[in-house]
């Protein structure tokens, strides 16, 4: 169980109403990890949620030819391993602390059941998830086209 | 008006409950539209969700005056116009028949108004568009890979991969 206050902390949720922070605690834990603990690894479905309370986590990612690549440092207050809350998904990364961590971590099936219980908590949490991921999509094409844009082919066009 | 029958064939609508697809079946329209019909333009808001039965759809924004990228082809089964769930969202790109299409279209306005009558209806629906997004942000991510792996010398350049790591 942990204790709403924590909750505030937390990026992804800390707007949501005390009633759905309530219900998300009581089936949520708090955690510390060591500098080093594997939390999943890339290819593994994902089973559990993490939002980060303190601490690091790298979340690096293996090419086809094996080599190592970090894609993200994550810092207190943001979350990751949503598509546990998605259900089926495996992972494109493996998550590893960076230093010693303390997160809250819930049971993406869990959470899956209390949406199908709460519908109301479902559909702020959803939407939340697709407000995110439809802002990161076009961050990340907005990138990709000024990157582009840049090129000389295309300047001199 | 639409079929039920219509609705199943829809990626995102795979996992909602018979009884929500018939909220959505009276709701629904199914339009044809002929080729080079702008469904959606960027930067103005989105009217309808649209659900692609036949046909093909290119998504694309203008990268210079004179040039357009593509960087998507909606094919059947797959759906867009996902601001039209959300309050207050404008298009992020254009989107343009690249043949005759058929679709099935329901009104943003009414179904954000049958979002909030039934949380069921709103949970499953925003379930599939996250679904939709992890998808096409994994194979974002997938192809950047490749990319590095072949070409290591590129990876000073990219800065913004991380927006696809689903970390919130």
């Amino acid at each position: 169980m942990v204790e709403k206050e924590y909750f505030k902390k937390i990026a992804f949720l800390k707007d949501m109403p005390d009633r759905i922070l309530e219900k998300i605690g009581a089936i949520s834990q708090l955690e510390t990890f060591d500098e080093e603990s594997l939390l999943f690894r890339q290819n593994q479905e994902k089973a559990l949620l993490y939002m980060l309370v303190s601490g690091k986590v790298f979340l690096n990612s293996r090419s086809g030819s094996g080599k190592f690549l970090t894609l993200d440092e994550v810092s207190p207050g943001r979350t990751f391993g949503v598509s546990a809350l998605l259900g089926g998904h495996t992972s494109t990364f493996t998550a590893v602390c960076a230093e010693t961590s303390t997160m809250i971590t819930v049971s993406g099936e869990q959470m899956r059941q209390l949406f199908l219980e709460d519908f109301e908590i479902g559909h702020a949490v959803m939407l939340k998830v697709v407000e995110l991921f439809k802002s990161r999509m076009e961050m990340h094409t907005n990138q990709f086209l000024h990157s582009l844009a840049s090129h000389p082919e295309i300047k001199g066009a | 008006m639409v079929k039920i029958e219509d609705l199943k064939r829809i990626n995102l609508l795979r996992d909602i409950p018979v009884h929500l697809l018939e909220i959505l079946a009276k709701e629904a329209q199914l339009n044809i539209y002929g080729v080079n019909t702008q469904l959606i333009t960027i930067h103005e808001s989105v009217d309808n969700f649209f659900m692609l039965i036949m046909g093909q759809v290119a998504v694309k924004k203008e990268l210079t005056p004179k040039v357009d990228i593509i960087f998507d082809y909606i094919q059947s089964g797959s759906s867009f116009g996902t601001s039209a769930l959300l309050e207050g969202s404008t298009a992020s790109y254009t989107a343009v028949c690249q043949e005759p299409c058929e679709a099935i279209t329901l009104s943003g306005k009414r179904i954000r108004e049958l979002f909030k009558e039934s949380h069921e209806l709103a949970y499953y629906m925003l379930q599939g568009a996250a679904r939709q997004y992890k998808n096409k942000m994994d194979i974002r991510a997938k192809m950047i890979m490749k990319t590095l792996d072949e070409n290591p010398e590129l990876k000073k350049d990219i800065h913004d991969i991380e927006d696809l790591t689903h970390v919130i």
